[in-house]
């Protein structure tokens, strides 16, 4: 006997989902961002299809979290004290301030999403655009990137911020690991879409994959640290179906199988659509696979 | 300081008053029927027995809130044996994991010093559960929300003690005012120290800034299943949440190097 600590039975189709799909909405946020505060007039495509990615995945992310309460209809309780009748933020918990940060980001991923339809016409009488277009543009791509860097990588530290073996022991490291591969997904969810639409832009393609390759392989240096640093405590992802979906889904199929497809394209140029379609596909498994194992491996 | 509880582990005797008290007082519900049916045997089979020396929930839960543990300890050959009892339950520690966890402040500390959960505050959300580096705090499907002793917050807002305290007949749980406690443990402690226990030890004076209930171990903590060296999870949210902004830099200046005009005028303004 020693170490015991009980998990808490957050079931894997809510809250590890959760972690994964508030990931790649903001990882995209924020690549849409970027490319519309620096980029070019060519990286348009990037920020309107960001933007567009955005929102309706972060819509999907209350749902899951709520299904997953013992008291879904007390949700509301996150935002406000009912035994003191203010509003409530605990700063020591991550998963105060983080709802708090979802709820930021979605409004701002909502400002940029209606702001995109006008831009590309599909709303022409905006109802309230006179309202939301006081803020500037660029204004809302800044403070929604930075809400979105929290939605992304405070669930790490969320997980971080506990007893269990497994999560103490990786820590400090999962918010820097939900960050990349946030990062990375949200490019993949873009690139997947642009081939999808047959947007091939060479240069755009070309920059969500330079990206993407970056953030792969700081994913991959930080799991390898994890593991090392976890020690003992790795266990679950050492041994038995979690290790399995780990290291074969995140690891093989969701980091190092893109970088040699990224890497076979380049040497042979082969029909890029179907590559960025794989190769995108396959990042974006490795996404949930990585919350999926990390976060149902840590309550065993 | 406010009140809190000393257990004695040496001078208990495994006979469970405290967790048959504490059921009765705060209507806790029984476990399920121990013994069920099984087809082609003629008689009834133990089914949720632990197996465990006398120890009969095996764990603290949401309607056990205390737990009485056995621990069977053998020398090499077999020749000598001992028999250790501890009561284990919610430590009310002064840096509490789950009252820190908690997003809706659900879970309070009163002013005589116990952390109670509101059971109408509560949204089930688990946060705390992990939190806990002792493994109290537990979920229930049956209200949506957690639960965890209280240490009889009802009983010692009225000058009462805890019923399990009232309940043990051999003094081993103690309820009182911390230093009182403190100087009874220290005394106890000498003297079992005195008397050839090398091993006693008092858990729970620097543990999580101090737990408001504490024990006297006549083994290492982790022989009662306690950690060594519990760490309060908040403690460490500074080097976590720096990490995290690291990483978020680096994959900005990742994205600027990928995503930047090179040597072009700035585009955005142009699309507008």
């Amino acid at each position: 006997m020693s170490f015991e600590t009980q998990a808490p039975d957050w079931a894997w189709y809510f809250i590890a989902l959760y972690f994964y799909i508030g990931g790649v909405s903001a990882g995209a946020y924020f690549i849409g961002s970027l490319a519309e505060l620096f980029g070019g007039e060519e990286q348009n495509d990037i920020s309107r299809i960001a933007f567009n990615i955005a929102l309706p995945l972060i819509l999907i992310t209350p749902i899951l979290l709520i299904a997953d309460l013992g008291r879904p209809e007390r949700f509301w309780h996150l935002f406000f004290y009912t035994n003191g009748g203010v509003p409530y933020m605990n700063l020591q918990s991550p998963l105060s301030v983080g709802s708090w940060a979802l709820m930021v980001y979605g409004a701002f991923s909502l400002l940029s999403f209606l702001d995109n339809l006008v831009a590309e016409g599909r709303l022409k009488s905006a109802p309230l655009a006179h309202l939301y277009n006081r803020l500037p543009r660029k204004a809302y791509a800044v403070i929604g990137s930075l809400a979105g860097f929290f939605v992304a990588g405070y669930t790490g530290v969320l997980l971080n911020l506990t007893a269990r073996p497994l999560w103490a022991a990786t820590d400090p490291l999962l918010g820097a690991l939900f960050i990349a591969s946030g990062a990375s997904t949200g490019a993949a969810a873009i690139a997947l879409v642009m081939a999808w639409k047959k947007m091939t832009s060479a240069t755009a393609f070309d920059r969500l994959e330079a990206f993407d390759r970056i953030t792969m392989v700081v994913e991959l240096l930080l799991i390898v640290t994890m593991i090392v640093v976890a020690g003992r405590f790795a266990a679950p992802l050492l041994h038995g179906a979690y290790a399995l979906l780990f290291w074969g889904g995140t690891v093989v199929l969701g980091i190092l199988l893109p970088l040699g497809l990224y890497w076979y394209a380049r040497r042979r140029g082969a029909d890029r659509g179907a590559i960025v379609m794989l190769t995108a596909s396959l990042v974006l498994f490795g996404g949930a696979v990585l919350r999926i194992s990390l976060v149902q491996a840590g309550q065993m | 300081m406010g009140k809190g509880m000393f257990v004695d582990t040496s001078i208990c005797t495994g006979c469970k008053a405290c967790q048959v008290a504490c059921k009765e007082w705060n209507e806790l519900p029984g476990e399920p029927a121990h013994f069920h049916k099984v087809p082609n045997r003629p008689y009834s089979v133990a089914f949720n027995f632990t197996g465990n020396s006398y120890d009969n929930t095996g764990q603290l839960s949401a309607t056990d809130w205390r737990h009485v543990r056995f621990i069977e300890q053998f020398t090499e050959n077999r020749s000598e044996t001992r028999w250790l009892f501890s009561s284990d339950s919610c430590k009310h520690c002064n840096d509490a994991g789950c009252l820190n966890a908690c997003p809706t402040k659900a879970i309070i500390r009163t002013d005589e010093g116990n952390v109670i959960v509101q059971p109408d505050v509560c949204i089930g959300c688990k946060y705390c559960i992990p939190a806990c580096p002792f493994g109290v705090i537990s979920f229930s499907e049956k209200t949506g929300t957690v639960h965890k002793c209280t240490l009889c917050n009802d009983r010692i807002h009225n000058g009462l003690g805890t019923a399990c305290a009232k309940a043990c007949p051999t003094g081993s749980i103690r309820f009182g005012e911390m230093p009182e406690l403190r100087a009874r443990a220290d005394k106890r402690l000498a003297q079992l120290k005195a008397l050839g226990f090398a091993k006693a030890n008092i858990y729970g004076y620097t543990e999580a800034k101090g737990l408001n209930v504490f024990y006297l171990f006549m083994d290492r903590p982790s022989v009662y299943g306690q950690p060594e060296d519990p760490v309060v999870p908040q403690r460490r949210l500074f080097r976590s949440a720096a990490t995290m902004i690291l990483a978020a830099m680096a994959v900005g200046v990742a994205a600027l190097i990928s995503f930047r005009e090179r040597g072009a005028k700035k585009g955005g303004e142009v699309s507008k």
